[in-house]
């Protein structure tokens, strides 16, 4: 049963990009419905397995590790698998309807957003450091593909920034990789840690383990290194940028927070990890800033990424040499930021490109009236604000407590300022929106009204954003999972 | 000045990285290698179907690799003629009418086709394989477009699309076949194992050397626009 869920997974949205790409967008669409489904059924599935029998290794080809290639299916994984096929298909269904399927060249929205999911799949299953490479290539050529596509000298000059930035961090992470290889002679994540548990650790490792971890947070856009995400995410499409935001970041992210549980205590030092905790917290405080300064809406919504990224990685310092439940707190708190932020940022944009669709400009004082006119679209926006400014229940309250909790167990009392101000300036810049859109400028309808299910489909993922924080425990759970054969398959 | 100061700033830290890497490579080539993979490679090869190591490798013991390399290349292959102004791929302005070019590529196209097949061929049991045989092939391809031969089917139409999505699609098929068939994704069955890697060697062979000349085909010329959501224009 298992076999047939994991061939499904991998199968399923490689075979959709050939499909889609052999018929034009209309159709393209129709098939999509048929995959997104599929996929939904077969991630909750697969989620369902792993929450009754725990994880399990699945070598490819027949072949185990360090041979072949192995993936390692635990809770963490199929926790994240089912969160892409929600917000993807959410993603998918919006592009469906918001896409104007007449022009030629959105033919190719389909197979480059099928692609992306596979990349995608292929990065939260991953256990193999090759394997992981090659998972980020799909996610980012595929994501360069979709802001470039059709696009005028904008869309083309932030898509090939974006693409140089990209391949700058898989090579940095590259050469980690080969670094690794000729260390430790194999490239399995599990195999490196194991040999590392009971041998001391060689010299020249650390080199290797920070060039991948710069190269990741390039690929993430941590503080420093965030430049190419503004415009990218701010010009591509609201689907695509919704897809940007929630997943494509958190891929490169999540294979850096696995790379640090696994290799961090035996590699890292406690420089580094307050090094990278301290440029998270820049990036929190600067990305709120710069998002309270931009003047076209979805510039707001970009930077506001950057700022929420940060939080991410104060996870480095809350796990290097503290004690079990500390380091616990800390790894839920990151889940669970990373799945509120995936779920209220989607919302975000779709709501985003909703009310732009409406107001028919990007500037954020064209909002003007908005509140009267168009409710329902403000209001996905604004409940996915709640999660974003972290107000209770939602979920991104439930990850800044356990963050907080996490820094005030270990000492490092410090982060729970950045917690604190992060906090504060979220919700300036999605009140400067609000303030923005309760303005009235005339007393008419002026506005376009998209589609009811435009509208539903941020609602709804906002909604998903707000519940996390009451269902929190359910999701915790499933992570915390035991894995059956630990280190050795 | 400042100018200079940066370029030296640059410098600097450009020396001080390949410092640090010569530094770690050489720490690293001073320890022993715990596991060794090119032992285990060796003792598994007799199962693998082909004699070469690192086609092995390539499409039987990191097939999933390869496998999603190839979709790298497809995706490629999409952005590139995504941006592609369709009339312009056959502009007879861009054909050369050079005779000599011509009368060397009656020499030159169809031995490159047979260099092309031999190094799919060679694949087996020496260096070669898919990915070099598409090279020369997409290469061949490039000295005939600038001789101004037509290639009618390298407009971006299905047929074009067919050819960029069928090595995939067959690898793929093999991939879904062998779960079908009771094995995990992607175990080819061992007495199919050969039949199969060339099977898919040869039409990746196709396929790659149809996305290489797609992107060099269809360069972008691109004033089709669409312009940004909610945008002046």
């Amino acid at each position: 049963m298992t076999l047939w869920l994991m061939a499904g997974l991998l199968f399923t949205p490689l075979a959709w990009a050939v499909l889609t790409l052999l018929t034009d967008f209309s159709r393209g669409r129709l098939v999509s419905w048929a995959g997104i489904l599929v996929q939904v059924l077969v991630s909750l599935g697969l989620w369902l397995a792993v929450a009754r029998d725990g994880g399990f290794y699945y070598g490819l080809g027949g072949w185990d590790a360090p041979l072949g290639i192995e993936l390692r299916v635990d809770g963490l994984a199929v926790t994240f698998v089912l969160l892409t096929a929600v917000v993807a298909g959410a993603c998918g269904l919006h592009a469906g309807a918001y896409i104007d399927p007449d022009k030629p060249w959105h033919r190719y929205f389909w197979p480059l957003f099928w692609f992306l999911w596979s990349g995608l799949n292929a990065v939260w299953l991953g256990g193999d450091l090759f394997n992981l490479y090659v998972g980020l290539e799909l996610i980012s050529l595929s994501a360069v593909g979709l802001v470039a596509l059709g696009g005028q000298a904008g869309a083309l000059r932030a898509s090939l920034r974006y693409l140089l930035a990209a391949l700058l961090g898989s090579l940095a992470y590259l050469l980690g990789v080969a670094l690794i290889y000729g260390q430790f002679g194999t490239l399995s994540i599990a195999g490196v840690a194991t040999w590392l548990s009971d041998h001391p650790v060689p010299s020249g490792s650390g080199m290797a383990l920070a060039l991948m971890i710069a190269g990741l947070a390039l690929k993430t856009a941590l503080f420093p290194l965030h430049r190419w995400l503004p415009p990218a995410h701010g010009i591509a499409k609201s689907p695509v940028s919704a897809l940007l935001s929630a997943l494509v970041v958190k891929a490169s992210f999540y294979i850096a927070a696995r790379l640090w549980l696994e290799l961090g205590q035996p590699i890292g030092s406690l420089a580094a990890a307050q090094l990278i905790g301290l440029l998270g917290s820049a990036a929190v405080v600067w990305g709120s800033w710069l998002a309270c300064r931009q003047q076209r809406l979805k510039q707001v919504v970009a930077y506001s990424s950057v700022a929420q990224i940060g939080y991410l990685f104060l996870l480095f310092p809350l796990t290097f040499s503290v004690s079990e439940t500390v380091s616990l707190q800390a790894q839920q708190g990151m889940t669970l930021q990373v799945i509120s932020h995936a779920l209220a940022k989607a919302a975000m944009f779709l709501a985003a490109g909703n009310l732009i669709l409406s107001v028919g400009s990007n500037r954020v004082d064209a909002l003007a009236g908005v509140s009267r006119f168009l409710p329902f679209s403000l209001f996905s926006f604004g409940l996915a604000g709640v999660s974003l400014m972290s107000l209770p229940p939602s979920g991104g309250f439930a990850a800044k407590w356990l963050l907080l909790q996490a820094s005030l167990g270990s000492g490092q009392w410090w982060w729970v300022l950045v917690l604190l101000a992060g906090g504060l300036l979220s919700a300036a810049y999605i009140f400067r929106i609000y303030r923005a859109s309760f303005l009235e400028s005339s007393g008419t309808d002026q506005f376009f009204h998209p589609s009811r299910s435009l509208e539903v489909i941020p609602l709804i993922l906002a909604m998903l954003a707000l519940g996390l924080g009451l269902a929190s425990d359910q999701v915790l759970t499933v992570m915390a999972l035991p894995f059956e054969g630990e280190g050795a398959p | 000045m400042i100018q200079a100061l940066r370029i030296s700033a640059i410098a600097i830290a450009c020396l001080m990285f390949v410092a640090g890497l010569a530094a770690s490579i050489w720490a690293i080539a001073g320890n022993p290698l715990p596991e060794s993979l090119p032992q285990l490679l060796s003792e598994n090869m007799s199962r693998s179907g082909v004699e070469h190591p690192v086609t092995a490798v390539l499409l039987n013991f990191r097939s999933y690799d390869t496998l999603l390399e190839i979709g790298v290349l497809v995706i490629a292959g999409i952005a590139g003629i995504s941006m592609a102004k369709t009339t312009s791929l056959e502009d007879p302005e861009l054909r050369t009418s050079d005779s000599l070019l011509y009368a060397l590529q009656r020499w030159f196209v169809p031995l490159m086709l047979v260099l092309a097949g031999y190094l799919l061929w060679a694949g087996a049991d020496r260096p070669g394989g898919a990915f070099q045989a598409g090279a020369v092939l997409a290469a061949t391809g490039v000295l005939m477009r600038l001789g101004g031969i037509p290639m009618e089917f390298i407009r971006p139409g299905l047929l074009l699309r067919l050819g960029l999505a069928l090595g995939f699609t067959v690898f793929l098929l093999v991939a879904l076949a062998s779960a079908i068939g009771g094995d995990a994704f992607l175990a080819y069955p061992p007495a199919m194992a050969k039949t199969l890697i060339v099977v898919i060697e040869s039409v990746l062979t196709l396929s790659i050397a149809m996305v290489l000349l797609a992107l060099f085909v269809s360069a972008p010329v691109n004033d089709a626009e669409d312009p940004e959501e909610g945008g002046s224009s």
